[in-house]
């Protein structure tokens, strides 16, 4: 019975012997299997390190591409709060530019030899005073002018009470008197120099020029 | 017949003899009052100029032809004067001598020349070219000699000026007033862009710019010695007072209180009175010689404007619209009285007082255009001097307080033109192109 045993593990190990020896063909004829099995371990430690860097690896690269998406993600939306901003700021100046514009554009016309503002008249200048208040930087000429109907010297008292009694009217309405100038320039600068009604009224006005803003 | 009898008969005979006589003496002498109502012509003749013997025509010939046609256009300003053609002469007008004794003064009074004047051009000491003039001035109906004056002509651009002079002359000898040829107009005319101030004689001789500012320039007003003129100027920020020297030959400029500076004046004490609104409405102020306010002279709560003194400097004549309308009132600069001076019209404006003070010319609105007026103060009674057509505004007296020039569009543009106190028929100053306006005479310089 045991000599059987023998004969069987020692055939065992010669099978063995035959599959490691075509494995090892490479190797060392001379090193023995204990140092295959020192190597196979050391292959798997190799392998499972490299995964372990490739982990590693794959994770760092996830990470900086997180980061990277981050970044990008940080930028656009600075990049859009700057758009929208410009955005305001030219909404802004357009609705200055046209807020300027109409406080110019707009003029008050009178009677012949008066002063006094009709009604049409204070509307526009109630216009004027809201833009003048929103704007606090504004500081504005009104200009008087005539009709050459009446004669030079008496026109340009005329001119003066006509953009006097804007000031007065856009003081009134809570403008700082310091932001308004006022000159006359009587019948020198007519709209229309032509001799007739229509344009004697247009004539008849006060203009209104931005001086420019406080520093 | 008893001795008184005789006495009587020799009396009434030696009577006859006188009034006989002096009855052509009595007719008719030349004497003009200018402030007279309605003073009939006289007619008047310039013969063509006599050259001294021993001139050849070919010499200086464009010379003794315009020396009398200047005399003629300088002449041709006084409305008294009737102007009798060549043609007209019975005989021909040529004289064959200049001086009296050798004229023959019955042709010219049977074609009823009233005044003759005598042209002389005398040689120079070579004998190459016209060296002088003698003018002389006859009484035709009597073949009185009545002035006669005689200048050295060095070159042809003296001529206008001793045209001047013997026009003046003659006319102070005719109505014991001169001035009108030995004074100047300021005015103001449109150059480009801008408006300018100029100097001009009322004939429209020696031709000035006064200012070359960049903006509007109005209302020039000469100082009374004639070495000044105060203006306004306005640029695109306000109004300066300006005033224009001879003697520095530049403008100087002056910010006022308030916002607006009209129609400067001098007074006769050459002190600056002029029409500002510190207080919000134009006011009347004189200024110091630092050009401050020293004192206010006319205040309302309405526009007070456009002062004008008279040569003593008692009156001072403005405009107001304090009763709702634009009137013309007077202040008595002594006991500070003011006087409303018109009451008729809507709308009276430019009113200058006559340096004599008796009288205020001023513009009145009537049916949309304006008019020129005259006003005695004193009575209150007004005449219409001018009658368009178009606008006729801005008069200003001269010193003899006889002419009046005011700026008209009666053309299609605003002209210079002179009428007299009596509404004389108005006659252009020629200003050249552009339009004029806001004349003030000026006294003659002294220079």
């Amino acid at each position: 019975m045991k000599v059987k045993l023998v004969i069987i593990a020692i055939a065992c190990c010669l099978f063995w012997g035959v599959g490691c020896a075509k494995k090892q063909v490479q190797s060392d004829p001379e090193q023995t299997t204990g140092s295959e099995v020192v190597d196979t371990s050391a292959q798997e430690a190799e392998a499972e390190r490299q995964a372990e860097l490739e982990r590693q690896r794959l994770e760092e690269e996830q990470q900086r591409l997180r980061e990277q998406e981050l970044t990008e993600q940080r930028r656009l939306e600075a990049e859009q709060a700057r758009l929208r901003k410009e955005q305001e700021r030219e909404l802004q100046i357009m609705q200055k530019e046209e807020a300027f514009s109409a406080l110019q554009s707009e003029k008050v016309f009178f009677d012949f030899d008066s002063f006094e503002l009709k009604p049409e008249a204070r509307a526009i200048l109630q216009r004027k005073a809201q833009i003048l208040k929103q704007w606090s930087e504004i500081k504005l000429m009104i200009e008087g002018n005539c009709d050459d109907r009446g004669t030079a010297e008496y026109n340009l008292a005329l001119g003066e009470r006509r953009a006097r009694a804007a000031y007065e009217f856009l003081v009134l309405l809570g403008v700082d008197s310091n932001r308004l100038q006022i000159i006359s320039y009587g019948e020198e600068y007519p709209i229309d120099p032509a001799n007739n009604e229509t344009a004697w009224a247009m004539n008849r006005r006060d203009e209104f020029r931005i001086l420019g803003s406080n520093p | 017949m008893t001795w008184d009898d005789c006495l009587m008969k020799k009396i009434i005979i030696v009577f006859l003899i006188l009034l006989f006589y002096c009855l052509p003496a009595a007719a008719k002498t030349l004497n003009i009052d200018i402030y007279g109502p309605g003073q009939s012509a006289v007619n008047l003749y310039i013969a063509p100029p006599v050259l001294s013997s021993g001139q050849s025509i070919s010499y200086n010939s464009s010379l003794p032809s315009t020396f009398r046609k200047l005399l003629l256009d300088n002449l041709q300003f006084l409305p008294f004067f009737n102007f009798i053609d060549s043609e007209q002469i019975v005989g021909g007008g040529k004289l064959k001598s200049a001086l009296g004794k050798n004229i023959d003064f019955k042709k010219f009074n049977l074609s009823k020349v009233d005044l003759l004047i005598s042209i002389l051009c005398k040689n120079s000491e070579d004998n190459t070219n016209i060296a002088g003039l003698e003018v002389r001035a006859y009484e035709v109906f009597s073949g009185s000699f009545m002035l006669g004056k005689a200048y050295s002509v060095k070159n042809m651009a003296q001529l206008p000026l001793i045209a001047s002079r013997f026009s003046a002359a003659l006319m102070r000898q005719l109505t014991g007033k001169g001035d009108f040829f030995e004074t100047k107009l300021a005015y103001v005319q449109r150059v480009d862009k801008h408006k300018q101030i100029f100097s001009i004689s009322p004939q429209g001789h020696d031709k000035h710019q006064l200012t070359d500012l960049q903006g509007i320039s109005l209302s020039p007003s000469w100082s009374w010695d004639g070495r000044q003129v105060a203006f306004v100027f306005i640029n695109n920020r306000e109004h300066r007072l300006a005033v224009w020297s001879k003697g520095l030959d530049k403008v100087q400029t002056w910010s006022m209180p308030g916002n607006t500076c009209i129609s400067p004046v001098f007074t006769p004490q050459e002190q600056i009175a002029l029409s500002i609104d510190p207080e919000g409405s134009p006011n009347i102020y004189l200024l110091n010689d630092k050009y401050q306010l020293e004192k206010e002279l006319v205040k309302s709560w309405a526009i007070d404007i456009s002062p004008s003194f008279d040569r003593l400097g008692d009156k001072m004549s403005f405009i107001s619209s304090r009763l709702g309308n634009p009137h013309v009132f007077v202040l008595y600069t002594k006991t500070g009285e003011v006087q409303r001076i018109t009451y008729q019209g809507k709308y009276n404006t430019g009113a200058a007082i006559s340096p004599d003070g008796t009288k205020v010319a001023f513009s009145r609105m009537v049916e949309g255009n304006h008019r020129i007026f005259i006003i005695d103060i004193a009575s209150g009674q007004e005449k219409q001097i001018s009658f368009g057509p178009g606008n006729d505004e801005d008069p200003t007296w001269s010193p003899d307080s006889y002419f009046i020039a005011f700026s008209s569009n009666r053309s299609g543009t605003y002209r210079l033109y002179l009428t007299t106190v009596h509404g004389d028929e108005p006659k252009e100053i020629p200003t050249g192109a552009g339009e004029a306006t806001a004349p003030s005479w000026g006294p003659s310089l002294d220079d």
